[in-house]
């Protein structure tokens, strides 16, 4: 427990001790600020009948920069130890490989998480500021930021998993921007083609921008809760071996 | 301390390691040579946990290193070839991060740290980037990180690998220190470094452990075998054909000649002295002789002897 804790706190320390994590954090916080004044100009523009939340989340840019966060926070993870050699040394340091990949998960989800700060005093700040009841509900609020949560792990699992197949950033953060891609495609499947196939419920269950769509209306299923969180285990499960079994064969 | 058993490692058609046997004791400082590609950084890997064996065992401190593989590790300070270090860290937080998953902590990390800053000499530079350091203060670093909690065991994997020479000295002297209170297994190829710090050799080539024992002993096995210097003065052809046709010589080489005088060496099996019929020979063919001396075998000798290709 004390070494996923030490890991976990020279992981997250990283983020902040480079550059390279106020530059992330920074252009997250312009692409939520970008958003925000997008969602207040349609609000503006037209009577819409869904809340500033719904807006938000939905706007064009949404997902082009969220699925950007994800590679950018965890192509270093495990790429950046295995070309610096310091990977020999956590390894043959007293610790279970478990504890280094969840070391590593923890602190980059904590990172994610403070990403989303911005974002939460945006919301805050647009009902101190106008003087006007919030035009979206706590629950639409708290629905979306769950979600945005649950995405976050699933999509740092996959990051990781990248991160632990090459020694190199750049391979990393492709394949994880791929594998989200594609992600996030298999859900477009049911807009573009109609849901009147049967697999269709498939494609909308695994859908993100689906479930983005209920989650963001306050509408929380237990069923995407589990959804996520077996499927981010799953890929932490396969990092794990993937450690192991590089040593096997490296 | 360390029981290697029949340890083979094969990366899909290569055999890096080919049945590995042998021992180290506690407190002996072993030296574990070989040329380049002998198989000494896989065979450490495998000590150390990082690389599973193929086949076969080993043991630190009877700990297996597959079963036991995080209480094995716990008795070992590892300092990798290429001294990998976090180049964003200070020297202090560098050696905080791995006492703590050491599983050191409180007064006890503070204490280590301390220690190891001072053994190590890193104390004027403990607050600088590791990225600042020169490469000599960074194996020290390294050094220090295979200290931090104090383990019995100490495994080098070329500690001296490109530092400048008053950094090789000063980095010999620590580890000869640290010989007094520690078994170390120290890999290189630089045989002077193994003459001056280790009590025991062990030669490795081709995945093979072709010898292991004290350095005085090994000399001895070879002394008998090898180089006998003769300057003559004759025609050099004629004379090593002469020379050639003598028992027990395996290879006369011609060096050169100087000032009419022509030098030669003769290669002998072990176990003979072939200085006598020289001499013979030379007084029977009526050439001017001038040098006849037998090289004592060195460390250089029995090393080229074991490795070479030819």
């Amino acid at each position: 427990m004390t070494n996923l804790l030490i890991l976990l706190r020279k992981d997250l320390r990283g983020f902040f001790l480079s550059p390279f994590g106020w530059i992330v954090l920074t252009f997250v916080t312009v692409m939520q600020g970008w958003s925000m004044s997008g969602a207040m100009k349609a609000l503006q523009d037209a009577p819409i009948p869904e809340s500033l939340v719904y807006i938000v989340f939905h706007m064009p840019q949404f997902w082009f920069y969220f699925l950007v966060i994800f590679p950018l926070i965890t192509m270093r993870l495990f790429a950046e130890e295995e070309r610096m050699g310091t990977l020999e040394t956590l390894l043959t340091a007293p610790i279970q490989t478990w504890q280094l990949v969840l070391g590593k998960y923890l602190a980059t989800l904590c990172f994610y998480l403070i990403l989303w700060i911005p974002a939460f005093i945006q919301f805050q700040v647009f009902s101190i500021l106008t003087d006007v009841p919030p035009p979206f509900s706590t629950g639409s609020l708290l629905g979306a930021f769950l979600l945005i949560f649950l995405m976050g792990t699933l999509f740092i699992a996959v990051g990781s998993f990248a991160s632990s197949l090459t020694s190199s950033q750049i391979i990393a953060g492709v394949v994880t921007v791929g594998l989200l891609f594609i992600h996030y495609f298999l859900g477009y499947i049911t807009v573009i083609y109609g849901d009147r196939f049967p697999a269709a419920s498939l494609f909308q269950h695994i859908s993100s921008s689906e479930h983005l769509r209920y989650f963001s209306k306050g509408l929380i299923d237990s069923r995407t809760i589990v959804y996520y969180l077996t499927a981010a285990i799953f890929f932490l499960f396969l990092t794990h071996h993937v450690l192991n079994h590089r040593r096997w064969r490296s | 301390m360390i029981k290697v058993d029949n340890l083979t490692k094969r990366f899909g058609r290569h055999l890096a390691v080919a049945g590995a046997t042998f021992e180290v004791e506690q407190g002996e400082v072993v030296g574990f040579l070989g040329p380049n590609g002998a198989g000494k950084t896989t065979t450490i890997r495998m000590l150390t946990g990082f690389l599973p064996p193929t086949s076969g065992s080993a043991a630190i401190d009877s700990l297996d290193v597959t079963r036991h593989s995080v209480e094995a590790r716990r008795q070992i300070g590892y300092l990798p070839e290429s001294v990998p270090l976090y180049r964003d860290m200070r020297v202090r937080e560098y050696l905080r991060f791995r006492g703590g998953i050491k599983g050191l902590k409180g007064k006890t990390l503070h204490l280590r740290m301390d220690e190891v800053l001072e053994r190590c000499g890193l104390r004027e530079v403990r607050r600088k980037m590791i990225k600042t350091l020169s490469k000599g203060f960074r194996q020290r670093v390294g050094l220090a990180d295979a200290l931090i909690h104090d383990p019995p065991l100490l495994i080098l994997d070329e500690p001296t690998n490109g530092l400048d020479p008053n950094q090789i000295r000063s980095i010999r002297h620590l580890i000869k220190q640290l010989g007094k209170s520690h078994t170390i297994l120290l890999s290189t190829h630089i045989l002077t470094e193994v003459e001056m710090i280790c009590d025991k050799i062990v030669i490795i080539d081709g995945g093979k452990i072709l010898a292991s024992d004290t350095p005085s002993n090994l000399v001895s096995t070879m002394r008998s075998a090898g180089r006998i210097s003769i300057e003559v003065k004759a025609d050099p052809e004629k004379a090593r054909e002469r020379m050639a046709a003598l028992d027990h010589v395996k290879k006369v080489i011609y060096e050169r000649s100087r000032d009419d005088w022509e030098e030669f060496s003769v290669l002998v099996e072990s176990g003979t002295d072939t200085r006598e019929r020289l001499a013979r020979l030379a007084q029977d063919e009526d050439w001017p002789l001038r040098r006849l001396h037998r090289h004592d075998a060195t460390l250089e000798d029995v090393f080229v002897e074991l490795t070479r290709k030819d």
